[in-house]
């Protein structure tokens, strides 16, 4: 319930304050979206499975947006970004089709 | 296929089994190491974490918006900037033609009244006929070169040094008026490759090349013959297959080709020479 609060929240900030990202972060911030979603839905799976922990999923979360920015920052300086960034799509794209598949299994038991 | 499975076996991080486990052992003892709150709850920093994540993605979603917006309104912006220059060309254009054709009606009218300035008046336009400025018609020959049948190279094609030796061959016979494809050549023309187009008076040109040449009809297409040039078109259509088709016209229309002079000044009269 908190985290739905959160969240609406969190939505009702970001239409608010609509905050500028610097041109220089621009490029990151996609990516940094989608390994956001990845721990996101990681954790939704750990809640269902009943393993949920506050800490690892702030953990899982801020590393994961660091290091999703931190690959392609380092593709765009080798002049590989645009691979790079597909590959880190990927990998999080695999990961979420995963977990989702474990909490549809979840609440519809199926 | 091992890091696929890798993938989707380990889609979720093992932080969670592993602090569970710890925990669970933890209890196992009966120890209260953490004074955590009882587990697979949510707390406020979890909460934080999800509204972070939110603002992430409403952020995200606001700048490609905008992003998109401002592009369209860019594009849109170049097209309409594109749009009115072309317009302004056609313009000016159709406007300098017609500046053209009122000063030569002028230039009639106010030299036809006396004598001398019929004299002056013919020069002009015998000048203007030489100099390609003004439209001719008479006699002539109508030429037509191609590509070879099924040219797939640049051996079995029309190249501009071919169009170049045609022409100077028609000069060579007593051609005395030349257009290309509708262009006019003048003293300032060139014929060059540009790009994969051969270019004339910056005009692209598209084959077939029609070459229309005044001067005597029933000589030009012998005397071309016995040219230099004529005699490589002779092997060009002989060796690689090259079409050239002469025919004689009784009456032929050569466009007058724009020409204007930015640096060339006449001396000033008077002045040292």
């Amino acid at each position: 319930m908190i985290a739905i609060i959160g969240l609406v929240v969190g939505v009702v900030l970001g239409l608010f304050l609509t905050p500028d990202v610097p041109l220089s972060m621009e490029p990151y911030l996609p990516i940094a979206v989608v390994a956001a979603l990845d721990a996101v839905f990681g954790a939704f799976r750990a809640f269902l499975d009943g393993i949920f922990d506050d800490k690892v999923f702030v953990v899982s979360f801020i590393s994961n947006v660091l290091i999703a920015a931190m690959i392609v920052f380092l593709g765009d300086k080798l002049g590989v970004g645009a691979q790079l960034s597909t590959g880190v799509v990927v990998v999080l794209g695999i990961r979420i089709f995963s977990n989702v598949a474990a909490i549809r299994r979840h609440i519809f038991h199926a | 296929m091992g890091l696929l499975d890798y993938l989707t076996t380990h889609a979720m991080d093992e932080d969670y089994e592993f602090v569970s486990e710890r925990r669970q052992r933890a209890e196992a003892r009966g120890e209260a190491i953490e004074k955590a709150p009882s587990r697979s709850r949510i707390g406020l920093i979890g909460a934080l974490v999800m509204a972070l994540f939110a603002v992430l993605v409403v952020t995200a979603a606001v700048q490609t918006s905008r992003n998109s917006v401002s592009d369209e309104k860019e594009r849109r912006e170049l097209v309409g900037q594109v749009d009115q220059a072309r317009a302004q060309v056609d313009g000016d254009r159709s406007r300098l033609i017609a500046l053209q054709q009122e000063v030569r009606r002028l230039q009639t009218r106010q030299l036809s009244n006396d004598t001398s300035a019929k004299g002056v008046l013919d020069t002009i336009k015998l000048l203007g006929m030489r100099a390609g400025t003004l439209p001719v018609r008479g006699p002539g020959v109508r030429v037509v070169a191609d590509d070879a049948k099924g040219a797939d190279s640049a051996r079995n094609e029309v190249l501009d040094s071919d169009l170049q030796k045609l022409v100077n061959g028609l000069w060579e016979a007593g051609a005395e008026a030349i257009s290309l494809n509708g262009q006019r050549l003048t003293n300032l023309s060139t014929i060059r490759l540009a790009g994969n187009a051969i270019t004339v008076n910056a005009h692209s040109l598209r084959r077939p090349y029609v070459v229309q040449a005044i001067g005597n009809k029933d000589t030009l297409p012998a005397r071309f013959a016995e040219t230099t040039s004529g005699q490589a078109w002779l092997d060009l259509q002989r060796e690689v297959g090259l079409r050239l088709k002469i025919t004689p016209e009784s009456s032929l229309r050569l466009p007058a080709a724009e020409v204007s002079l930015r640096y060339a000044n006449q001396k000033k009269p008077g002045g040292a020479s």
